[in-house]
């Protein structure tokens, strides 16, 4: 009993309230700091797997919200393949109601006539460039991109958590809810993929 | 050098390429795109901190009740009657009027004295019969 009323005295309030109101502080910084260094690798994973820049957006930004809602209080060693699980999650959502919702379109004789043209247009596989590249290798990126777009999900997930986010292959099982071996399978094959599709790359 | 070396070779030139293109384009993101990841980004910390918040000002409501509560609970304990306590013996009816008796001041063979001679008589009798 003693124990207790020590523990959880209302007396120790406003110490609580100033360790609670620290620790805040260190979690919204370190939090902070760590979405800073995420966002636009996580933004350009997100554009090249929906092909969509205001989706993409939207996916990140639900990312960050989950991540900071429900595994803030983890370490934050933990918050990278965290992060990335929830944004590759969030990327199959859309995909999913994407498909789901071309498949509903295709039933109805008035698609015609719908003015959904602009969404048509970015749900399309073209593989054109996106406007953030504007430099001198654009033509390579490009040919990347759309050899990116090309790959399987899951071949594509390894790929850029393995070698764009630099995820180690327990960082990207956790992140893509596999095991190790999956991980280095699907990566292999994204790099043979890739190897097939862009022979030139190299130089 | 062998087929399988070549390939390792380009696939981790391949490999070099790409993660070279990729980082390069996230410092070309248009302005838009960096303003709208920067707005999220505080947003997401800001919901930390409410929700957070939220975590103290339920903790702060909880912990006096809970004080109250186990305050309570301690009393109760302390006050109840022990389960190893011998079992209360019920009062008789007759027992509160011969406490009555007791406390009075009347004598208890005041005019109803024992006839002491009658019993030794008797046993006088008893013994002396055949």
């Amino acid at each position: 009993m003693a124990g207790f009323a020590t523990l959880v005295s209302p007396t120790d309030l406003p110490t609580l309230r100033k360790a609670h109101l620290r620790e805040t502080q260190d979690g919204a910084r370190a939090l902070e700091t760590f979405l800073a260094g995420v966002e636009r690798k996580a933004f350009r994973i997100a554009q090249i797997a929906l092909r969509h820049d205001a989706d993409a957006l939207d996916v990140v930004q639900d990312a960050m919200l989950q991540l900071s809602a429900r595994y803030a209080a983890r370490p934050a060693e933990e918050w990278r393949p965290l992060f990335y699980r929830i944004l590759e999650n969030r990327i199959r959502d859309v995909q999913r109601r994407r498909s789901v919702r071309s498949r509903v379109m295709a039933l109805m004789p008035w698609r015609e006539d719908e003015d959904e043209t602009a969404d048509a247009l970015a749900e399309a596989p073209d593989g054109s460039p996106t406007p953030a590249v504007q430099v001198e290798s654009d033509e390579m990126l490009a040919a990347l991109e759309r050899a990116l777009t090309a790959l399987p999900n899951r071949q594509r997930q390894a790929f850029m958590l393995r070698n764009f986010e630099g995820l180690d292959v327990a960082g990207t099982a956790v992140a893509m809810k596999c095991s190790q071996g999956s991980v280095k399978t699907h990566y292999f094959r994204a790099v043979q993929a890739l190897r097939a599709r862009l022979g030139e790359f190299r130089t | 050098m062998n087929a399988d070396g070549e390939q390792q070779q380009v696939d981790g030139q391949i490999e070099q390429r790409a993660h070279a293109l990729l980082l390069a384009s996230t410092d070309n993101l248009p302005w838009a795109v960096r303003s709208r990841l920067a707005q999220a980004r505080h947003a997401a910390v800001m919901a930390h901190g409410q929700h957070r918040q939220r975590r103290l000002q339920r903790l702060q409501r909880w912990v006096p009740a809970g004080a109250v509560a186990a305050a309570a609970l301690a009393l109760f304990l302390v006050l109840a009657p022990h389960r190893s306590a011998p079992p209360v013996v019920p009062v008789a009816n007759g027992a509160l009027e011969n406490i009555d008796l007791l406390a009075s001041d009347v004598p208890l063979n005041g005019d109803q004295a024992v006839n002491y001679e009658f019993y030794e008589w008797a046993a006088d009798k008893a013994s002396s019969s055949p």
